[in-house]
């Protein structure tokens, strides 16, 4: 019983595992080839969950379904979905840089709804090619950098959609506005960067996987 | 067809220095991103201007609008180079590729259609007192720039399933979708 905790215990406590070790005397020997074997354990603990996941039918439909609906039709909406949800933020980016003068910003809050059809239709596709291979995604740090630059680039959208889209009114002081304006003008620039690293990250995410699968 | 399909692989794949780059480690990834970046910057200016045609955000004068267009002219010409890259580097696996094929069709009616736009309804939609509701005509072919885009996305994203093989013994037909003397 008290051997199978052992197992669990991460590199950090080996120090009190092996005081746990000191006092049960009979277990040391097991209980220390234990810990010391944890660090050259190199399959993830997830694995099991992984397992599970490439083996329901949904998963292995995306994989190894020959309909043009399943992985091809999902990496088309996922491109698709790229285009709108990246390509609209572009165009919020291009205007609060200033290349498409003479419209308030406010006045693109009608093309939000159609960027975030594109985001959603990005989440749900990113999520079932995620379910077709989870183990090739999960276990590459590119896939956590895209999603970390996806998240930084809404999070983006959400401050120039803040700066702008509800106008600060005109009695608002000049030096205050010009202090947004050179923020949000950052927030652009920004913006721009974190959608052409996301775009990259999600090119690489085919040549720098590991493994493709838990199980095979 | 067949003929000129298999003149043109073997002019392309003559560019050795294209061919060689694209295979160092970086070439090829590198390429794609910048081909999807591309595409990301063309989607998103000409759709939003073809959106705004279609009637989407009327409070904007679609002149002002229209200073987006050489942006995804820009996009265009960034995939453009990028998948002359890939052409160049692999001829025959997008010669003879049907989803290939049905992209350039895609691609030349778009190219067809932005053309029609320029030389029928431009002046009375982007010019300065023009009114807010975009013609019937600019609104058609707004619909069909985004409907034919589209096509042309999912087209490209095509292109690894279908995959050319080499011909059989009946030989290429017409129009090769398989590879011919590919044993010789």
């Amino acid at each position: 019983m008290a051997n199978s905790k052992f197992a669990s215990i991460s590199c950090a406590c080996r120090d009190l595992a092996r005081r746990i070790v000191d006092v049960d005397d009979d277990s040391r020997g097991r209980g220390v080839s234990i810990a010391a074997s944890s660090l050259s354990y190199t399959t993830p603990p997830m694995d099991p969950f992984l397992v599970w996941l490439e083996a329901t039918p949904l998963s292995v439909w995306i994989r190894e379904s020959t309909s043009v609906l399943a992985f091809p039709g999902i990496l088309s909406a996922h491109a698709i979905g790229m285009g709108l949800a990246a390509g609209i933020n572009v165009a919020f980016a291009l205007h609060v840089l200033g290349v498409v003068p003479g419209f308030p910003a406010r006045e693109l809050r009608h093309f939000v709804p159609v960027m975030w059809f594109g985001f959603w239709l990005n989440a749900a596709s990113g999520l079932l090619l995620l379910i077709a291979y989870p183990t090739k995604a999960l276990t590459n740090p590119v896939f956590y950098l895209k999603l970390l630059l996806i998240a930084l680039a809404m999070g983006l959208f959400i401050a120039i959609r803040r700066l702008t889209f509800h106008e600060v009114a005109d009695d608002v002081p000049a030096p205050d506005r010009h202090r947004a304006d050179r923020k949000v003008r950052l927030c652009g620039a920004a913006a721009l960067a974190c959608w052409a690293g996301a775009i990259t990250a999600g090119r690489l995410l085919a040549y720098t996987y590991s493994r493709l699968s838990a199980s095979w | 067809m067949a003929g000129f399909q298999m003149w043109l692989v073997s002019a392309f794949a003559s560019v050795k220095p294209i061919r060689d780059f694209m295979h160092t480690q970086w070439g090829w990834p590198a390429a794609e991103s910048l081909h999807f970046i591309g595409l990301t910057l063309l989607v998103g200016t000409i759709f939003v201007f073809d959106m705004r045609l279609l009637g989407i955000a009327k409070g904007i004068p679609i002149r002002l609008l229209h200073r987006l267009v050489p942006w995804g002219l820009t996009g265009y010409a960034l995939t453009l180079v990028t998948g002359m890259l890939f052409l160049l580097a692999e001829p025959d696996q997008y010669i003879y590729n049907p989803a290939f094929h049905f992209k350039v069709l895609f691609m030349v009616a778009a190219g067809f259609n932005a053309s029609t736009c320029y030389l029928t309804s431009y002046r009375r939609t982007t010019g300065v007192g023009a009114p807010a509701d975009a013609p019937r005509s600019a609104k058609v072919i707004a619909a069909a720039s985004i409907f034919l885009w589209l096509s042309v996305i999912i087209a490209g994203r095509l292109l690894t399933f279908y995959r050319p093989v080499p011909c059989g013994p009946e030989g290429p037909g017409v129009l090769a979708v398989c590879i011919p003397n590919y044993y010789r």
